[in-house]
């Protein structure tokens, strides 16, 4: 019988996973309620809400959906994933909708979603397939091309968005799924060193020519050929001098200390914290880039250091899928999809409490947003779909 | 299979994702530990906010009984700009025309106003009134709003300009009633203190101050519009018939000391005192100090009635019109040979004066005037009062006996001569002058009531009986201020012709006339002050001053319907009051 097979596979998912995201998607529907409380327009707030909690319950189905599909099966279809994935990305600069001064958005039947979300997960797929091939060599520079080759087409297509942010997210990502697949330190490293030059030549357009004294014209033409705009050095100096501007820039940053801050032990009680819902944290970020606050806030210190927790669990518990899983492919998608999820959660966090510049990159599980949620709950299938089908080590 | 390199890599991913989520967990403490100082304060002053509610200033009425609104305050709209948005929107130009426009000011003004980039503040034009801001509301220009205020206004313009007084620019009475009064008058600005969320809207809950302003206190005084306008419309025909360069009437209820008017000229607009000259600011009827001349002798002759030296039908030689005394010539204005001392008051013959208060002595002569109130101030509530001069009697040369009493080397206030006449008609007593008859809180508490007060005696009440009669043959045929007659009612005074005093000596073309009585002459009730300086051609007291006096006094006693006194034996005059 094909249900008491999947019942089966079911009994064998990581219950430490599981539970600590069905924890974290509550914790955040019912924050992006009180994030959008403090809304003058109450609908509005009511429909966000309970778009969250009906993103949750799709995002929770494909998670199901994910465990149950042979992870190897689904591996050996990354090819039209990545396909699909780059054609969207390229069809959101087309046509897509700009939000916020991003072209991120694709409407397909009156439902909006980014295909940067989806990108991630597609190329993780595809590497992991890649690199667990059994004919993939990690000692040779052509192999290293191949997957920045890979990797680097939707890149460039979501930094042309523009979205540094999530485009950023694939560093990380990839870099630690190259190291776990067992690259060799020399290939590694000369990929730190061509990424520290890329970076210091970006940061430089930013800050030299202005340093320079160049006329106005070559630091435009310099902003056009290396995609560095004037918001991003406008970011970077806010989070060096906060107080340089605090009505302006840095204003978004040091509200959301404050309201971390002065969260103390239990919070403020739910609906309840002043720079929430008197406004003072930007309505437009609280219950996306800045729900942390929200919760650091209102259920102060314990209740930030329980999502934190549950983060760090779900990681940890991703981690030990990893060890566990029976390949390399599988392996590889379980390193892929935990950093890509901790990169997320690090980048905001940190962010929220004022230890990196302002990204918009939001939080899993907990930001108000049907992308982001769907496509972290389908990667956190996938390693479910690992785990289900791991190695037994029998004693 | 999977290599073992693999698997220690992971281990090394573990640490070094431990190490992170430690990190952030520590920034997480330290942050919940406690937000610095600095940044609390910060916070803390975002969110607070203080706002002063605008007090009302009390009004100013007039004593009359329909209690007459002298001075409120009008709500107004001051025009403000953000300079930055106009340039900002290139509607620099735009916003200058139809302001303009509107506003009826010069357009080149309303530039100069809004012409300021950098700056986010600029003060268009103030004291709107409604149809105007409504209209520049209309046009609905960005970076234009209004702002509530209050202006200061008076209705009557330059009339009762003196006693008023004006509001100057810090909101602080500059003078009259306006800054005598200014401690009554000011409200209270209002106070709230309260939280606001990020947009800058009030949470009305979370309140912690709320002090409401208080309005200030109505005055109310005992001067009477209707009167001051009798006494204002006389001044201004007296400086137009005779050129003169200023005229100040005084009106006294002499049993009370209540100053029923005052007026000075020239004047000035209150609405717009900020134009009016030194000259036209001064209250000349408390702020100018000028010789008497003849007018004094109403005084020194009652002292030298209530001292005995001489009795009303004593007979004094007046020396055919010169009289040599210590080394100098007094002369009269027309030669007389021997007058009785009521015809001394009657003719008013400086050298009858001048031996009678030989007689009373310097000693004498100082203190019954000191007495009467000449050389100090008379106490009115009104700031800017003169003194006057009454030199010790140390400081007397030889002939000062002779002079003062005549009104020379001596200086009054037209509100000290007054008085002290009215004394005389007040069976000697003098009272002290005042003008604010009540200050009424905005709650309905009666802060300060005005009441008459005895300064002291003068002169017995027999002396004054006699004065009475010898000053209301002043008016009668044959006297110095015939002119200063009313019909039907019997008139008491005295003219004074003064020159003026320069470098030492006296012009013999720049006079002070006056004229001081009351009416009636029997049972007093009004005083009345005339001074007009430097009347030309024709200067004396009785020519210039007395019909000035006559009118008001006519004018006034029908006004305030005091009985015609009825004639029993034709000596005797018998009065209801």
């Amino acid at each position: 019988m094909e249900t008491g097979r999947y019942l089966r596979l079911l009994r064998r998912m990581n219950w430490t996973i599981l539970g600590s995201i069905i924890v974290l998607a509550v914790v955040g529907v019912l924050f992006v309620r009180s994030a959008c409380y403090s809304n003058i327009v109450e609908d509005q707030s009511a429909v966000r809400y309970q778009k969250q909690v009906m993103w949750s319950i799709v995002g929770f189905v494909c998670l199901i959906g994910f465990t149950l599909v042979d992870y190897r099966k689904l591996a050996r279809h990354a090819w039209w994933a990545y396909g699909a994935a780059v054609f969207l990305l390229i069809l959101v600069l087309l046509v897509g909708r700009t939000v916020h001064g991003g072209r991120r958005w694709l409407w397909f039947m009156g439902i909006g979603f980014q295909p940067a979300e989806f990108a991630k997960v597609a190329v993780i797929i595809l590497l992991a397939w890649i690199m667990g091939l059994k004919t993939f060599r990690t000692d040779s520079y052509s192999s290293a091309v191949l997957v920045l080759a890979v990797v680097g087409i939707p890149t460039l297509l979501v930094s042309r968005q523009p979205d540094v942010g999530t485009a950023a997210v694939f560093v990380p990502v990839i870099f630690t799924m190259m190291f776990v697949a067992g690259f060799s330190w020399r290939i590694l490293l000369s990929l730190i060193l061509v990424g520290v030059v890329v970076v210091s030549v970006f940061v430089g357009a930013l800050f030299l020519p202005a340093k320079l004294g160049c006329s106005p014209e070559t630091q435009a033409r310099i902003t056009k050929v290396t995609g560095a705009k004037p918001y991003h050095r406008q970011r970077i100096e806010t989070f060096l001098h906060p107080d340089s501007d605090p009505l302006g820039a840095g204003w978004s940053r040091m509200q959301s200390e404050i309201a971390v801050g002065s969260g103390g032990l239990w919070g403020k009680g739910y609906l309840n914290g002043t720079a929430n819902i008197l406004g003072f944290l930007p309505r437009t970020v609280a219950p996306t880039d800045f729900i942390f606050s929200v919760v650091a806030e209102e259920a102060g210190f314990a209740g930030a250091l329980t999502v934190l927790c549950l983060f760090g669990a779900t990681i940890a518990g991703g981690i030990r899928v990893a060890a566990a899983a029976s390949d390399r492919l599988g392996r590889l998608l379980c390193i892929g999809v935990v950093t890509m999820l901790f990169t997320h959660v690090f980048v905001n966090v940190a962010m929220t409490v004022g230890r990196l510049p302002i990204t918009g990159l939001p939080l899993p599980l907990m930001s108000s947003g049907g992308s982001i949620t769907v496509t972290t709950l389908i990667g956190l299938g996938i390693v479910q779909s690992v785990y289900v089908r791991r190695r037994i080590i029998r004693y | 299979m999977i290599e073992r390199r693999s698997t220690s890599r992971i281990v090394f991913v573990s640490i070094f994702v431990l190490l992170v989520m430690g990190g952030l967990a520590y920034r997480l403490l330290s942050l919940h530990l406690g937000i610095s100082a600095t940044d609390r304060d910060h916070v803390a002053r975002i969110r607070r906010v203080e706002r002063l509610l605008r007090e009302r200033r009390g009004r100013i009425y007039d004593g009359s009984r329909d209690a007459n609104i002298l001075a409120l305050d009008l709500e107004v709209k001051d025009v403000i700009a953000d300079p930055s948005i106009l340039l900002a929107n290139n509607e620099l130009e735009l916003a200058t025309e139809q302001i303009a426009e509107v506003a009826g000011l010069d357009e080149a003004e309303v530039m100069g106003a809004l012409d300021r980039p950098g700056r986010r503040y600029a003060r268009v034009c103030r004291n709107m009134q409604d149809e105007q801001s409504e209209a520049i509301r209309d046009l609905g220009l960005r970076g234009i709003s209004l702002r509530d205020a209050t202006k200061r206004y008076y209705p009557h313009n330059s009339f009762m300009c003196h006693v008023i007084g004006f509001l100057n620019g810090e909101g602080v009475g500059g003078s009259g009633v306006e800054q005598g009064m200014n401690g009554f008058l000011r409200g209270c600005p209002g106070l709230v203190e309260s939280v606001v969320d990020g947009r800058r809207r009030e949470l009305y809950d979370r309140r912690v101050q709320d002090i409401p302003a208080k309005t200030g206190a109505d005055i109310c005084l005992t001067l009477d519009q209707n009167v001051q306008y009798m006494a204002e419309r006389a001044l201004d025909e007296v400086m137009e018939r005779h050129g003169a360069k200023g005229a100040w009437v005084i009106v006294e209820r002499v049993r009370t000391g209540e100053i029923v008017a005052m007026a000075s000229r020239p004047s000035y607009d209150l609405n717009d005192f900020g134009a009016a000259s030194q000259e036209e600011l001064l209250n000349r009827a408390i702020g100018f100090v000028y010789e008497p001349g003849s007018t004094m002798k109403a005084l020194s002759i009652a002292a030298a009635l209530n001292e005995r030296i001489a009795e009303r039908d004593t007979i004094l030689n007046c020396e055919d019109g010169a009289w040599l005394h210590q080394g100098k010539v007094l002369r009269d204005y027309h030669p007389y040979g021997r007058l009785t001392v009521a015809d001394i008051v009657k003719k008013s013959s400086n050298i009858g004066t001048a031996k009678l208060t030989v007689s009373l002595g310097a000693q004498k002569l100082s203190e019954y005037l000191t007495r009467f109130g000449i050389g100090s101030k008379t106490g009115i509530d009104l700031p800017g009062e003169e003194q006057g001069i009454l030199h010790p009697v140390r400081r007397w040369s030889r002939i000062s006996c002779s002079r003062i009493g005549i009104g020379q080397g001596v200086s009054v206030t037209a509100l000290q001569m007054l008085n002290a006449l009215c004394a005389i008609a007040n069976d000697g007593v003098v009272m002290r002058p005042y003008i604010v008859s009540r200050v009424v809180s905005s709650d309905g508490v009666v802060l300060h009531e005005g009441r008459p007060k005895e300064v002291g005696r003068a002169i017995s009440s027999q002396t004054a009986s006699i004065m009475r009669q010898l000053l209301s043959r002043v008016t009668e045929a044959g006297g110095t201020g015939t002119r200063a007659r009313v019909r039907n009612y019997s008139v008491a005074g005295k003219t004074g012709t003064a020159q003026k005093p320069i470098d030492g000596g006296y012009s013999s073309s720049a006079y002070v006339a006056s004229f001081v009585g009351f009416v009636p002459a029997d049972a007093p009730e009004l005083g009345i002050i005339v001074v007009v300086d430097e009347p030309q051609p024709l200067h004396t007291g009785g020519v210039v001053a007395a019909p000035a006096f006559s009118t008001i006094a006519s004018e006034a006693l029908s006004y305030f319907d005091i009985p015609v006194p009825r004639i029993h034996d034709g000596t005797e005059i018998a009065s209801t009051h």
